[in-house]
């Protein structure tokens, strides 16, 4: 028994930490779970194991997508492709489908590639998905726990990216796709500050408001890869201030507020003025986003997160209400089940809203 | 406080680890009394051996073991009547530092020179004294710089607080041995638990059971944790000693300076660190090379191939180097020696002598009579005898063949791999068949693999197997480029061993290899670069 108690203070240590850290999941689970549950299946709401932890949104064009590379057939995604057109929010959706498929199984893309020559289309997929194999080499671990020989093959493989990248962008001019997944590369290969504004112009030159691109160059410009929370705001304000309404770039406050101190936040910072602004201009701009813009459901998220930090229960239970059953965004994506993260925020706004 | 307070309080630190030996085995003692007292008797038994187990390190490390003496047995023993030049040298620093000769020198093959004696009676009676004198160190300093050295080692003999340190180093010794003793202990302990319940798995196999899974995370733990009390007393007992320690170095520097000048003393220091890297590249990239062919150099160059590679003017470059640039290494505070960079920064902050800019003292090594045969006996006295049974060949053959078989050990993994994969035959042209074949992959996958690359899958694994699959082909075609004599390791004292590819070559070689393991693998620019495509007439 003497034996174990050193173990039991660890226990008890770690539990604390961890409750400290996810303070918010403490809240929800302080009352009986499935009466919450009962609450909200009531309501219509999914229960955790019914949430789709792949998407923000249903997309039966994905889910098929996803489903014929898988297969072996590239024919439906050239299709897509080509119907997207110049629609490039949703063309990096796609290629983003099935360049992830690719980045595991590429005979269907090779097969493709071999059959068009020169395809843009393909071209562009396959930038995406060796990108995509690069990450998945480096694995999702802290850099302290993930090995040389896994830093080696990341870096040799973003390296060749960069051709890749370079034949897309070659054979299509005009699109920003392989621009903006060149962000990637640079954030993972470290680029210059120098280096990632020129890029950032030429992103801006072919997409001015591509959300997608703001949030990918977010990421490099954050503190925890490439800039500074300094260097995150000067990137983030002058972007919204050049957006039209209905763009949801007001998001990206969101994101950089959640990247820099969500962590060690207390409940006071959730309702601190600048914050409540912030929030409410996200409310504001997608009241006049088009219902169509594929990366609405994914700030809706955010933003319930947000409510729901800020105690506007009310107004959280009616970003709930758009986007239950799909729960792939932030900031559920960073928890080790985002389904059930999901859930005890949704529940606690259904309990409270009441 | 002085020096001898300093000394005097070692020895009050000493007698207080004796004290807590004592106290300890009083504990026990009075646990085992009380014990028997009050409970049953079989129970206090059962406590007895237990104590008495715990007691056992306490008892043997305190009161049986003596301090460490030196042997006296390594390196090669350099007698006055062979060797009168440095036995003249040596007795001259000594006297110059104001303390006997050695009655011995021995000669051996590290980059360290130390002057030992086997005191008696806590260091208070004189011993038999003997100075170890390092090759490496003749080979790479000036006699001056030689002189220095000398006098720092003597240096510790002369300063009037050195009898009294024996009673520090006596301390420092009896509390690590009494730690390592428990150490020892708890690992024997696990080690017996590990083998009874392995025998127990065993019977319970044999009885047709499921055997439980062998823990042996209980064993040994009384025994850590009474290393743990001992291992707190001897940090508190070495950081105490260690301002002595580091003061008696600083002075023994002191006495390098008076008797060789400041700046040989100085240059010494420097010439010794950088000295000591250089040995160890030496070794590993000349000297011991040929070992995984069974091969050694020619009689007395093991220890002589070394002044060949100071020779080269690049290698002095690079010495000068490392000379000046001396790394402000991370000090551990239970360490006696203050960091070499502060030694010598105090040494050279010492007024100027004048005595650097005498005409440059020669090499050390030209004191050594008949160096080469000397060198040639310590080879005899300091290697290993499965070393000295190889053949000796001289240095290019050495190296090369040395390569090869690294090169070919080095091959080895994908070999079996596709012995693994393929079955049969392990050879390059296999290899490339199997990889036209498509089958290239399926080798990768049977080559070694990191916990990550074993968990990942399609591309990804793929992408790990790469680089080992890449350097196991390039050893293949290297063998096969050198077994057809059209590829050498070329060796120079200056600049390392290489493949005499040509540049032209290289870059091929390399594009083919890239191509040979890609995705869809293409062979046909190797095949393009092997011997028999190179040369149809000879193959």
């Amino acid at each position: 028994m003497a034996r174990l108690l050193p173990l039991l203070v660890i226990a008890v240590g770690v539990y604390l930490w961890y409750r400290s850290r996810h303070g918010a999941s403490a809240g929800p689970r302080s009352a009986s779970p499935s009466a919450l549950t009962e609450g909200s299946l009531a309501l219509g709401f999914l229960p955790a194991s019914g949430q789709n932890t792949e998407r923000a949104r249903p997309d039966a064009e994905l889910d098929a997508l996803g489903a014929s590379v898988r297969a072996g057939e590239w024919e439906p995604t050239a299709r897509a492709l080509a119907a997207a057109g110049k629609n490039w929010e949703r063309r990096s959706q796609i290629v983003g489908e099935v360049a992830d498929a690719a980045a595991n199984d590429d005979a269907w893309l090779t097969a493709w590639e071999a059959a068009r020559p020169d395809d843009p289309d393909a071209a562009v997929v396959r930038a995406k998905s060796t990108v995509f194999l690069a990450w998945e080499m480096r694995g999702s671990a802290r850099a302290d726990s993930t090995s040389q020989e896994q830093f080696d093959g990341f870096h040799r493989v973003l390296m060749r990216s960069r051709g890749d990248i370079e034949r897309a962008k070659a054979l299509n001019p005009e699109d920003p796709t392989p621009y903006i997944t060149e962000v990637w590369t640079g954030l993972g290969l470290g680029y210059p500050h120098e280096t990632m504004r020129e890029l950032w112009a030429e992103i801006t030159a072919r997409a001015p408001h591509h959300y997608a691109a703001h949030y990918s160059a977010l990421q490099y410009w954050s503190e925890k890869w490439r800039g500074s929370e300094a260097l995150a705001w000067e990137f983030v304000e002058p972007a919204i201030a050049a957006a039209p309404h209905g763009t949801l770039l007001p998001a990206l406050r969101l994101v950089l507020w959640y990247e820099h101190h969500d962590s060690d936040a207390s409940e006071a910072d959730y309702r601190e003025a600048g914050l409540t602004a912030y929030v409410d201009a996200v409310l504001a701009d997608i009241a006049m986003a088009p219902p169509t813009h594929p990366r609405l459901a994914e700030v809706r998220h955010l933003l319930a997160y947000f409510l729901v930090r800020q105690k506007r229960h009310a107004q959280a239970l009616e970003q709930f209400r758009m986007v239950d059953g799909y729960v792939e965004a932030l900031p559920w994506r960073y928890y080790n089940d985002p389904a059930a993260a999901y859930c005890a925020f949704r529940d606690k706004a259904v309990r409270k809203a009441r | 406080m002085g020096v001898f307070l300093r000394a005097l309080r070692a020895l009050f630190l000493l007698a207080g680890f004796y004290l807590l030996c004592l106290v300890v085995l009083g504990v026990f003692a009075g646990i085992a009394v009380a014990v028997h007292h009050w409970a049953p008797t079989l129970a206090a038994l059962k406590v007895d051996v237990i104590l008495l187990l715990l007691a056992l390190p306490v008892v043997r490390a305190s009161f049986f073991i003596r301090p460490p003496e030196d042997d006296g047995e390594d390196g090669l023993r350099l007698s006055k009547a062979a060797q009168p030049e440095l036995w003249a040298v040596v007795r001259q620093a000594a006297e110059e530092a104001g303390t006997r000769a050695p009655d011995e020198i021995r000669l051996t093959g590290s980059v360290n020179a130390a002057v030992a004696e086997n005191t008696r009676m806590l260091g208070l009676m004189p011993g038999r004294r003997r100075l170890h004198l390092g090759a490496p160190l003749l080979t790479g300093l000036t006699q001056a710089q030689l002189m220095a050295v000398l006098g720092h080692e003597f240096g510790h003999y002369s300063n009037a607080d050195t009898r009294l340190s024996a009673i520090t180093l006596r301390g420092r010794h009896a509390v690590t041995r009494t730690v390592s003793a428990y150490h020892e202990r708890a690992d024997q302990r696990v080690e017996k638990e590990r083998a009874r319940q392995e025998k127990k798995a065993g019977r319970a196999r044999a009885k047709g059971k499921k055997p439980k899974a062998v823990d042996t995370t209980g064993a040994g733990f009384g025994h850590r944790q009474m290393a743990k009390l001992f291992v707190a007393y001897a940090k508190f007992y070495l950081r105490a000693t260690q301002s002595v320690a580091r003061r008696q170095e600083l002075a023994a520097d002191r006495v390098a300076v008076r008797i060789a000048g400041r700046d040989a003393a100085a240059s010494a220091l420097r010439q010794t660190t950088a000295l000591d890297a250089a040995h160890g590249f030496y070794l590993r990239t000349y000297a011991t090379v040929g070992i995984p062919a069974g091969l050694m150099p020619p009689h007395g160059q093991f220890y002589g191939g070394l002044a060949r590679l100071l020779a080269e003017p690049e290698r002095q470059e690079e010495l000068a180097g490392l000379r000046t640039g001396l790394p402000e290494e991370e000090t551990s505070p239970y360490d006696a020696h203050p960091p070499t960079a502060e030694r010598i920064r105090l040494i050279e902050e010492l007024p100027d002598d004048g005595r650097g800019h005498l005409e440059p003292s020669g090499p050390a090594m030209a004191l050594l009579r008949e160096a080469g045969r000397v060198l040639g006996e310590l080879e005899d006295v300091t290697l290993t005898a499965e070393a000295l049974a190889m053949r000796r060949v001289d240095w290019p053959e050495l190296l090369h063949l040395g390569l090869r078989a690294g090169c070919d050990a080095d091959a080895e993994p994908l070999r079996e791999a596709m012995r693994q994969a393929l079955g049969g035959d392990a050879g390059l042209r296999t290899l490339l068949d199997a990889a036209d074949a498509g089958a290239l992959w399926r080798v990768a996958d049977a080559l070694p693999k990191s916990e990550e690359a074993g968990r990942a899958s399609g591309r990804a694994a793929r992408e790990f197997a790469r680089p080992g699959l890449r350097y196991g082909l390039s050893r293949l075609v290297i063998l096969e480029l050198v077994d057809a004599g059209l590829a050498r390791w070329e060796m120079s004292w200056s600049d390392g061993t290489r493949l005499d590819l040509s540049d032209d070559y290289g870059d091929r070689l390399s594009q083919a290899l890239e191509a040979a393991v890609a995705d869809t693998p293409d062979t046909r620019p190797l095949r393009e670069l092997l011997p028999r495509a190179l040369h149809p007439t000879t193959f």
